[in-house]
């Protein structure tokens, strides 16, 4: 780590090894979840706060950052030597209300269906509106150790941005946020995605058992029954591709069912 | 140590520029050092050494073999790992028998590019190809090409995904302000799930042994994976011409753009390659079991009285509206109008009710369908199909009371769950019946039934889900149909009397369902605007343009009269237009005729007097079917399957005819000389001419009842054969015409005659385009125009399985196709358990001459020896005679050409290539291990089936390990095997065909091989052929055998000893080649 510039203002100290945003340009991800998180960042903290904040956590500021129910606490280096110590809170449910919300879940496949197949159900949030409680938090209880009166301020802003970052990689972080994590929400609701299968396993006959027919076949192969071509990028629908890849893929994939 | 015979890296370059267009170099030549059975002097060659095209192995770059990317200079070499290495063809040697035994042999190699590879090997079954004419691919460069028809086929339907293959996985990105090298690759990868991965799984236990050989023995699994992986980004990439991103302006547009073109070198970017690498493990994700989804219809209604058929015609209420009764507003039937359909005017202003209850937002996939109210209720049922077991379906409902699905490792429920979860993205409809805890089924109503069958159904099996709907979807019901009455109430059971000229009366009815119905019933089903109607109780499917058509066709009722000649080219060539003819009723001979059962309608025809043969039942009939056909003036295909008596059909035809013309009978060069034998047992009388070879002359056609000649003789004397007014021109073995473009085919077809015959033992009803040109020779314009055959049946069949065209192809060509197989039940009581017939073959003029060459090359040394030696020259004259007759190669031992030059080994492919269209097994004898392994490739290589070989030579694991696949397998495939290795003992039940190749003069011998398919537990009737060259000693020895039979005992266990008794003279005669024994 180097030093910065001398008293408390001015340029931030460099970092080596901080927590950088994504080198990806482009923003936040078109899932569901990841609009929701930034409509809630766009409501608390103006659109130059929130790109200041992106341009300090990619510089790699942002120390260290650690979730845990109901709050999210980070260190965050700014121009003064020691780090800012960063909180954001909001409210975490209890185990009572978590096992009403699971039980509702429950009830409808479609939740288990949903993560089985290895992804967030969006009907998720039902189940908490009709609870009356809230999946995404509307306020959030912020504080920043820094001397600056804003809020959020810079250093606030780079975690919100980091964090906004993360819930579009893994949304089941929002509900771990929310007191659940996922491993046990998923063993809960019994929704444990299988391993993939290994179709590869084959016992080979030894060479020395081969010796007579060495250059032929050892069984038959069905030729396969020649299936039509599916409408192209339907694999893109079954399995949605990492983001910003759809539009280029899907010129691909139309171009092999051409093929 | 080097191998001895492997050809240089300059032969195997030669090759492959003859082969390949255009080779993307780099082309790396170099030395491998290769695991090879073999003696402890030199390698085993491979069987197809000899053949112009060499062995292919995939080779992965491994410890121990030089890496080629280190060997090369060239920047290029490391742009892709090369992945198939050409290893070069032996010299021809004949296979070893002797102890054989591993060892490591340097063999000089080419390592391909990926791309070369796939070029290379998806020349495989492509007719013409140049590997083609230079003895085609071997076993192991087939083995790799099923693998790169693998890769295309994954690529076409789009499983794939692209992936970053980082060079270090674990290396640090880089410092971001400095210009970065590039350090990984941008590749496609396969997603293989389900039936693929079963697929893949028999490629992997399917592949040759010397496809995974190398310092050591590799898995095949890996072996397989790598090649997989290799030829499936090559695809992709071949697929892909244009850039998918127009300039890479960040690495990660330069990773894409590295996923076209030849150069796959770009950044690592650690997260977007473990997204991608997620994708793909989630795409590969899919289990051990299969969702399917059943549609069930409502049950039938109560309430609604339905029509009965004494008031079918008028009754109104019996089409009953699917879900609104009429006080409804219509809207609620729309949502299931076809989108697609311009005319539907309803759809731009379709009101969309923004108050459904669930208010759940729609994505634009399928509509979903508002709850079901009241009226119809469908269903749609949720099953899992064991991945291993697809026979087996196991509702939902019994999955969630705890019942188990065989074979499936995770549990039930997660899997029936998880593929909902992936199915409900593409069938958003489905999001109701997942509201449950444990989902069973989903309910919809009419209009959701109709977009489910539409729209969800062949999404969901695009994407891997069984669907199952009623048995009426997707079949068109509302069409024609015709009644023709005739005039005279002859009796149908003959032909007498009728005539295609005489007229008849018809009429053309719309019918729904094959019952016709009214205007009135008409104009309600326009009315009602819904696409899915009920009709007298059966659900119908409607198109909207169908039933404009329909209103338009009933304005104009038909009917009238017509010759029958007119109503069976209308009903045979008629063109289609919107409403198909969906039924024929037609009485009298008309009707027999075009009912396509006219075999059984008909007074079987008892053998005729003058045929030397008793004809079992069905024979009988088909003689009657034959003549029936003959009478009207219309041409036939006979295509009983083999064994059935096509040839003494034939021949009873002619003698019960008597006609004063003569009949053309063309056939392959190698069944001349069946033809000329059976016709003189058979048909005595008969005068029979063989117009053939040099001495053939016009001349005698004008006294014979029946020529025989070849294809080729036909089509250069084409202009001699058009001057005789034939009664008839018989094709045998019509597959010859298949391709109606050929010379052949065409100068056939120019040959006038009364009327015509196919004959053929393949099914031509599966292949379309053949069967086209086997109807133009018989029946020359009744089928219509080639391209409108292709429009109407063969192109909705061939690309959908279209059943109304499948249909009405059978209605279409039915009348003239008459197809018995050994298994119908009217056949199989007449089979004997056992069939035992002789085929003759011809010697090709140049086993004439290498014949004749042995044979006086022999007497001479047999006439100036005596005692022991004497007896040692007999047997080995016999042996190389016999040996000429199987091939002339067998007897050179030269590694030569096959094809072409034996008439005994194109009679042998034509048998195989019958009994493996029939679907069944045969066993191949011969007492020459060296002619079995001369074959075993060959036929394996032309029929493109699994060829097995049984030898002395092989060890007892490898034989048990043979007679198990044959046993086992359920594919049709070919055992040969040596007489002297497989005599005995061996259970091969599977077999019903059973061929001796080549004589052993002891018919015990032969019959207790015979005895390996015809013994205890052999379910089904055994066809036995011996193939004898005519002419020949084979035909001489035999012609002996069949008179000692009597006194046989004598011979039995005596081998072939008995014949070095006989005298010089008796030799001369036994050994003699008479004229006609040539082709």
């Amino acid at each position: 780590m180097t030093s910065g510039g001398p008293g408390g203002w001015g340029r931030p100290v460099r970092v080596e090894g901080g927590l950088k945003a994504r080198s990806r340009r482009g923003s936040i991800g078109s899932a569901w979840w990841s609009r929701r998180f930034i409509d809630i960042l766009e409501r608390v903290c103006d659109k130059g706060r929130l790109s200041r904040g992106r341009a300090y956590a990619r510089a790699g500021q942002v120390l260290h950052l650690d979730l845990s129910p109901g709050l999210v606490a980070a260190r965050v280096q700014g121009s003064r030597r020691e780090p800012y110590e960063v909180e954001v809170g909001i409210e975490a449910y209890g185990e009572q209300r978590w096992a009403e919300l699971q039980a509702a879940m429950s009830a409808q496949a479609v939740h288990r269906a949903r993560l089985l197949a290895g992804e967030m159900p969006e009907e998720i949030e039902e189940v908490f509106a009709a609870r009356g409680v809230d999946l995404f938090p509307r306020d959030l209880d912020m504080r920043c150790s820094c001397p600056d009166w804003g809020l959020p301020c810079k250093h606030l802003s780079a975690v919100l941005y980091l964090l906004a970052e993360s819930f579009d990689e893994d949304p089941f972080l929002v509900l771990a946020w929310r007191g659940r994590g996922r491993d046990q929400l998923l063993s809960e609701l019994d929704a444990v995605p299988g391993p993939p299968s290994d179709p590869d396993l084959v016992e080979d006959v030894p060479f020395a058992e081969r010796l007579g027919d060495f250059f032929a076949s050892g069984a038959t192969v069905h030729r396969p029954e020649r299936r039509g071509t599916p409408p192209p990028g339907l694999l893109l629908r079954l399995h949605p591709a990492p983001d910003g890849l759809t539009a280029e893929l899907t010129a691909a994939y139309t171009a092999f069912a051409e093929s | 140590m080097g191998h001895p015979f492997a050809a240089g890296v300059g032969e195997l370059r030669a090759w492959l520029a003859g082969v390949l267009d255009k080779v993307v170099e780099p082309v790396v030549e170099l030395e491998l050092r290769l695991l090879l059975p073999g003696s402890s002097h030199e390698p085993l060659s491979s069987p197809e050494a000899g053949h112009a095209s060499p062995e292919l192995g995939l080779t992965s770059p491994e410890p121990g073999l030089a890496s080629p990317e280190s060997s090369l200079a060239s920047p290029e070499s490391s742009l892709a790992s090369p992945e198939s290495s050409l290893v070069s063809p032996e010299s021809g040697r004949a296979v070893s028998t002797t102890r054989l035994r591993l060892r490591t042999w340097s063999v000089p190699a080419l390592l391909l590019q990926p791309a070369d590879a796939l070029q290379l090997l998806h020349l495989d079954g492509t007719p013409g190809h140049p590997a083609e004419g230079s003895g085609g691919f071997t076993a192991t460069l087939r083995h790799c090409a099923a693998v790169a028809a693998f890769a295309i086929d994954l690529v076409r339907r789009g499983r794939v995904v692209p992936a970053l293959v980082a060079d270090d996985p674990t290396a640090e990105p880089g410092d971001m302000w400095t210009v970065p090298e590039p350090n990984a690759e941008a590749r496609w990868r396969p997603v293989v799930t389900g039936a693929d991965a079963a697929h893949l799984r028999e490629l992997a236990l399917a592949m040759p042994p010397a496809c995974r050989t190398g310092a050591g023995e590799r898995p095949s699994a890996t072996v397989l994976n790598h090649a997989l992986a290799q030829l499936t980004d090559a695809a992709a990439r071949r697929a892909l011409t244009t850039p998918l991103v127009p300039r890479a302006r960040t690495l990660r547009d330069r990773w894409l753009s590295a996923l076209t073109g030849p150069d796959a070198r770009c950044v690592d970017l650690p997260e977007l390659r473990h997204d991608l690498d997620r994708w793909h493990r989630t795409a590969s994700t899919e289990g051990g079991a299969r969702l399917c989804f059943r549609l069930i219809e409502p049950p039938p209604t109560t309430e609604t009285p339905e029509a009965t058929d004494s008031r079918e015609a008028t009754e109104p209420t019996a089409i009953t509206e699917p879900s609104a009764t009429p006080s409804e507003p219509p809207s609620i039937a729309e949502p299931a109008g076809d989108p697609a359909d311009p005319a539907d005017p309803s759809d731009i202003t379709r009101p969309r009710s923004l108050t459904e209850p669930l208010g759940i937002a729609e994505p634009a996939t399928v509509p979903t369908p508002p709850p079901p109210s009241r009226g119809d209720v469908w269903r749609v049922e949720f099953a899992l199909q064991p991945a291993d077991d697809p026979s087996l379906q196991i509702p939902a409902e019994r999955i969630w009371a705890g019942e188990a699905v065989p074979g499936l490792a995770g549990r039930p429920g997660h899997e029936l769950l998880a593929g909902l979860g992936r199915a409900v993205r593409l069938y958003p409809g489905l999001d109701p019946a997942l509201r449950t805890a444990e989902p069973y089924e989903l309910e919809l109503d009419t209009a959701g039934a109709f977009a489910f069958l539409r729209q969800a159904a062949p999404l969901l099996q695009a994407a891997g889900f069984g669907v199952h709907l009623p048995r009426w979807a997707g079949k068109s019901k509302l069409g024609l149909k015709l009644t023709t009455r005739s005039r005279s109430r002859q009796s149908a059971a003959t032909a007498q009397g009728f005539g295609l000229a005489e007229l008849v009366d018809f009429r053309v009815d719309l019918a729904v369902d094959g019952r016709p119905i009214d205007e009135a019933e008409l104009a309600e089903l326009a009315r009602l605007k819904v696409p899915l109607v009920r009709v007298r109780g059966s659900w119908v499917e409607l198109d909207d343009r169908q039933l404009q058509a329909a209103l338009r066709a009933v304005a104009g009722r038909r009917e009238g009269e017509l010759s029958a000649g007119e109503i069976l080219r209308q009903v045979v060539g008629g063109e289609e237009g919107e409403l198909p003819l969906l039924e024929v009723d037609a009485d009298g001979a008309l009707g027999d005729l075009l009912s396509g059962q006219a075999e059984r309608r008909l007074a079987p025809v008892p053998a005729p007097e003058g045929l030397k043969a008793t004809l079992r039942p069905f024979q009988e009939r088909g003689l009657a079917w034959l003549s029936f056909l003959s009478e009207l003036g219309l041409g036939g295909v006979l295509a009983d399957s083999m064994g059935l008596g096509k040839t003494v059909q034939t021949l009873a035809l002619l003698v019960h005819e008597r006609a004063e013309r003569p009949t053309l009978l063309v056939c392959p060069m190698s069944l001349l000389g069946n033809w000329e034998r059976e016709a003189a047992r058979f048909a005595p009388d008969l005068r029979v001419y063989v117009h053939h070879g040099p001495g053939r002359d016009p001349a005698r056609i004008a006294g014979a009842d029946l020529v025989v000649t070849t294809y080729g003789t036909a089509q250069r004397d084409v202009e001699t054969l058009r001057e005789v007014g034939w009664r008839r021109v018989v094709c045998d073995e019509a597959q010859a015409i298949k391709n109606s473009g050929t010379l052949q085919a065409r100068a056939l077809r120019t040959i006038g005659a009364d009327t015509r015959l196919a004959l053929t033992g393949t099914p031509v009803e599966n292949h379309l385009a053949e069967l086209w040109s086997i109807m133009e020779f018989c029946n020359p314009g009744l089928l219509g125009p080639r391209q409108a055959f292709r429009r109407r049946y063969q192109e909705p069949i061939e690309a959908r399985g279209d059943e109304g065209a499948e249909r009405a192809l059978r209605r279409a060509t039915g009348p003239f196709i008459l197809r018995r197989l050994k298994t119908d039940k009217s056949i199989i009581s007449d089979l004997p358990d056992k069939l035992e017939v002789k085929e003759w073959c011809s010697l090709t003029p140049e086993q004439a001459t290498l014949y004749r060459a042995v044979l006086d090359d022999m007497m001479g040394r047999i006439d100036d020896s005596e005692g022991v030696e004497r007896r040692g020259l007999v047997l080995a004259a016999m042996a190389k005679l016999k040996q000429v007759c199987n091939h002339p190669a067998h007897l050179l031992k030269d590694g030569s050409r096959l094809a072409g030059r034996s008439g005994k080994l194109a009679r042998v492919e034509e048998l195989g290539a019958e009994i493996l269209a029939e679907g069944e097994k045969a066993l191949l004898f011969t007492q020459y291990a060296e002619f079995g392994g001369l074959l075993q490739p060959y036929l394996e290589q032309r029929l493109d089936r699994p060829v097995l070989f049984l030898h002395g030579g092989l060890p007892k694991g490898t034989r048990d390990r043979l007679v198990e696949r044959f046993q086992r397998e359920e594919e049709p495939m070919l055992f040969l095997l040596s007489l002297k290795a497989a005599g005995v003992g061996l259970n091969l039940t599977a077999a019903s065909h059973v061929i001796h190749l080549d004589r052993w003069w002891n018919p015990a011998v032969e019959d207790q091989a015979t005895d390996r398919a015809y013994r205890i537990g052999q379910r089904r009737s055994v066809q036995v052929r011996k193939l004898i060259c005519a002419g020949t000693l084979e035909e001489r020895v035999d012609a002996m055998i069949e008179r000692k039979k009597a006194l046989a005992e004598r011979v039995v266990g005596a081998g072939e000893e008995w014949l070095t008794e006989l005298s010089t003279e008796e030799l001369r005669e036994v050994f003699r080649l008479t004229a006609e024994a040539v082709a």
